[in-house]
C-alpha cells in the first residue's frame, strides 16, 4: 500500500484520495485545452467555463472505461460531454441577462472580434448552401438549443426523421467547411 | 442508432437517447470514428449563436407567435 495512505484507518479514505489523486491526473492532461475549448461557448464567461470543466472530468472519471480510448477519441467524448453540459446549463440560465467575465491576459485561443467575425460569414455561408431540409433541422435543433423531440414538434415531423436529416446534414456541412479550409 | 451520432454530438438528444447512445458509442467502431470527425463542429456553429449579427439572416429568436 501506498505509504501516504498507509495511515488512514477507513477504505473510504483511501479510494477517496486515489480518486482525488486520478482526477487530478485527468485535470493535468486535459484540463488546460478543454478550459479553452469550453470558454468559447460560454461567452468568455470562466467561471462557468471552470465548472463545466469540473463537470466533465468528473464524469469521466465516473466513466473510466472510456479513458481507456485512443486519445483522439477521449478527446472527442469529453468535448461532447462539456458541450452537453454547457447547453443544459444555458437552458437553465437563459432568462438571466447573460454575465461576461472581463477579458484577461490568457486569450490565446480566443479569436478575437474581427476572426470571429469572418469565421461566423464562413459558416453562415455554408450553412445556406445545404439543402433546406438540412438546414432547417441545424437551426431547430442546435443553434436554438431544442432537443430533437422538441423540433419534431416544431417541424411536424417525425424525430426519427429529424435525427437522419441532421446526420446527413452535419455530415454535408462539415465536408463543405472542410473545402472551405476551416479547421475546427 | 448510427445516425444519432450527430445529434449526439450537438447534444441535442434526450437524456434517455443520449445516455442509450453512449452504450452503443461503447461497442461501435463505426460511431467512434464518426464523433472524432464531428466533434469540433458545433465550436464552428457557435461562431453563429455568438455573434447574432448575419445582416441578412433572420435572427435566430425571431420566431412569430
Amino acid at each position: 500500500m501506498c505509504p501516504v495512505l498507509g495511515h488512514l484507518d477507513g477504505r473510504f479514505e483511501s479510494a477517496d484520495a486515489e480518486a482525488e489523486h486520478r482526477i487530478a491526473v485527468l485535470y493535468q492532461e486535459f484540463g488546460g485545452p478543454l478550459l479553452r475549448h469550453v470558454r468559447k461557448s460560454t461567452g468568455n464567461d470562466l467561471q462557468w467555463a471552470e465548472d463545466v470543466v469540473q463537470e466533465t472530468l468528473v464524469r469521466a472519471w465516473r466513466n473510466s472505461a472510456r479513458l481507456q480510448w485512443e486519445p483522439s477519441l477521449i478527446w472527442a467524448w469529453l468535448l461532447t460531454v462539456a458541450r452537453r453540459i454547457v447547453i443544459d446549463g444555458r437552458r437553465r440560465k437563459s432568462v438571466r441577462p447573460h454575465e461576461v467575465e472581463p477579458p484577461e491576459v490568457d486569450m490565446m485561443a480566443v479569436p478575437d472580434g474581427s476572426e470571429r467575425a469572418l469565421s461566423a460569414i464562413v459558416v453562415a455561408d455554408a450553412l445556406r448552401s445545404l439543402s433546406e431540409e438540412h438546414r432547417e433541422v441545424i437551426e431547430q435543433t442546435y443553434l436554438r438549443d431544442r432537443t430533437i423531440s422538441e423540433a419534431a414538434e416544431i417541424l411536424g415531423i417525425p424525430p426519427g426523421t429529424v435525427k437522419s436529416r441532421l446526420y446527413y446534414g452535419i455530415r454535408a456541412l462539415r465536408e463543405l467547411l472542410r473545402d472551405k479550409g476551416v479547421a475546427g | 442508432m448510427h445516425d444519432e451520432v450527430a445529434a449526439y454530438v450537438l447534444g441535442v438528444l434526450d437524456e434517455e437517447e443520449h445516455e442509450a447512445f453512449e452504450r452503443h458509442l461503447d461497442t461501435c467502431e463505426q460511431c467512434q470514428a464518426e464523433l472524432i470527425e464531428l466533434a469540433e463542429l458545433p465550436d464552428q456553429l457557435d461562431e453563429l449563436k455568438n455573434t447574432p449579427s448575419a445582416s441578412d439572416d433572420d435572427p435566430p429568436m425571431s420566431m412569430s407567435r
